[in-house]
């Protein structure tokens, strides 16, 4: 009995836009022109997107291990959540992008996908920083793969697009990198011959403790 | 000699279910022997049978995982809703504020897990049966995704009241009162607020949606986004 009540709800709501109660406002068309953003370039911003929220979680990883009690590195920790927080800005500054662009109105929903981080434990701070390093650098080669994508393409050379990209991503990209090198020099130098001391010196430094 | 000596403070420990001097009886061992490491197994951040008992430390790290999931979520509805043929700014505020908080809050149960003396494990899935996402899509109306905000959110507050019902009164060895605080304090008190308030969207909107022979609809979505603006 519940069987068939359900069956004919199917077929009602089926037909339901013709006399059923309708919730929302039919799409209007509205001239495309304006939207200029081509294919190679647009799936490119895409990954790049996907690529942002994977580091995302990679640096949520790095957090969770500093913050181990047999770990026990606040400062590194605290780090490294920021840095987080800061990748998924990064995909949220892309995401306004192509919505400014007249993007985003279909294939929204697998723009992201979560999957967990590939690394979870680090020898030493050092070895995280370095990885840190290594993922930006990463990062700052598929942006440019992404610009490439842009300006390249025949018809419609994206100079906006190139333009946002090389100002405010490669920008903030070379001075993330400049600052964890700096941070990774300084450490070394520190564990060379005083290896947890050092470390542990340089940990609380991050947390804002002077010691 | 000292496998023995570790084994008796084991069987000990067992005895008393509070090794209540447990790293300082490792410290005593290790200090002064010949070996020049220390590794002092029991100095750790563990108490209350944490990890050791039931499944709490498990669904501890999994309610981080699904807060992660459902931030990125809400962070596409939020997107979804800000394109040029939603346009309903509204409602993507009410998303992306959906999104930051459930980001904060898996930041914050990771550092709780490890603030425990656990790790994290990112892959960790609950045992609770998830709520169903067979060709989950962001690409709802306005209603419709009011309603899933509304479930999902149910979904956090209910897995909320099954890890704290694990940690306290569904098992025997284990009483975390630590971890019931907790979540009642972070989550439970602000997630009964959150469920109400989407609620009395959706029973705004479906009145809105039926008066005037419907004839009121685009109007009323118009006004009830602006709404959202102005107090989302
Ligand atoms: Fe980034």
């Amino acid at each position: 009995m519940k069987v068939i009540i359900f069956a004919v709800a199917g077929l009602l709501a089926l037909c339901a836009p013709a006399f059923g109660t309708q919730c929302h406002v039919n799409p209007v068309n509205i001239p495309k022109e304006w939207i200029t953003m081509r294919r190679p370039c647009r799936d490119s911003m895409r990954r790049q997107i996907q690529m942002e929220v994977a580091a995302s979680l990679q640096y949520l990883a790095m957090g969770a291990h500093f913050s181990k009690d047999s770990i026990n590195r606040p400062g590194f920790a605290k780090l490294f959540f920021e840095s987080g927080s800061e990748e998924r800005q990064h995909a949220m500054k892309l995401i306004e992008y192509l919505l400014m662009r007249g993007e985003l109105t279909s294939d929204v929903t697998s723009l992201i996908q979560i999957r967990p981080p590939e690394r979870k434990t680090w020898g030493d701070a050092v070895e995280a920083l370095e990885h840190a390093l290594k993922m930006e650098s990463d990062v700052t080669k598929s942006i440019r793969t992404v610009i490439a994508a842009c300006e390249d393409d025949n018809e419609f050379n994206d100079y906006h697009l190139v333009d946002y990209l090389t100002g405010e991503f490669l920008d903030e990209q070379y001075k993330g990198q400049r600052d964890l090198a700096g941070k990774a020099s300084t450490l070394k130098k520190m564990l060379d011959r005083h290896a947890s001391l050092g470390e542990f010196i340089y940990d609380k430094k991050l947390l804002g403790i002077d010691i | 000699m000292k496998a023995i000596i570790y084994s008796l403070f084991g069987l000990l420990a067992v005895s008393a279910a509070f090794a209540a001097d447990a790293c300082y009886q490792d410290v005593s061992l290790d200090c002064g022997q010949a070996s020049n490491a220390l590794s002092l197994p029991r100095c750790n951040a563990i108490y209350g049978e944490y990890g050791r008992h039931g499944n709490v430390a498990t669904e501890m790290q999994a309610y981080a995982n699904l807060h992660l999931e459902r931030s990125y979520e809400y962070l596409l509805s939020a997107a979804y809703f800000n394109n040029y043929q939603t346009n309903r700014a509204g409602f993507s505020k009410l998303f992306k504020k959906l999104s930051d908080d459930a980001w904060e809050k898996s930041i914050d149960l990771i550092k709780h897990v490890t603030m425990r003396g656990d790790e994290m494990n990112f892959s960790q899935r609950s045992t609770q049966k998830p709520v169903e996402r067979k060709n989950y899509t962001v690409e709802l109306h306005e209603l419709e995704s009011l309603a899933k905000a509304l479930d999902s959110q149910k979904e956090l507050a209910e897995r909320a009241f099954y890890i704290h019902r694990e940690a306290t009164r569904n098992s025997q060895h284990l009483h975390d009162s630590e971890i019931a605080q907790y979540l009642e304090e972070e989550f439970i008190e602000n997630q009964s607020k959150k469920i109400r308030e989407l609620a009395g969207h959706t029973t705004d909107l479906k009145t809105f949606i039926t008066a005037n022979n419907g004839q009121d609809l685009s109007l009323a979505l118009y006004l009830f986004d602006e709404y959202l603006q102005k107090t989302a």
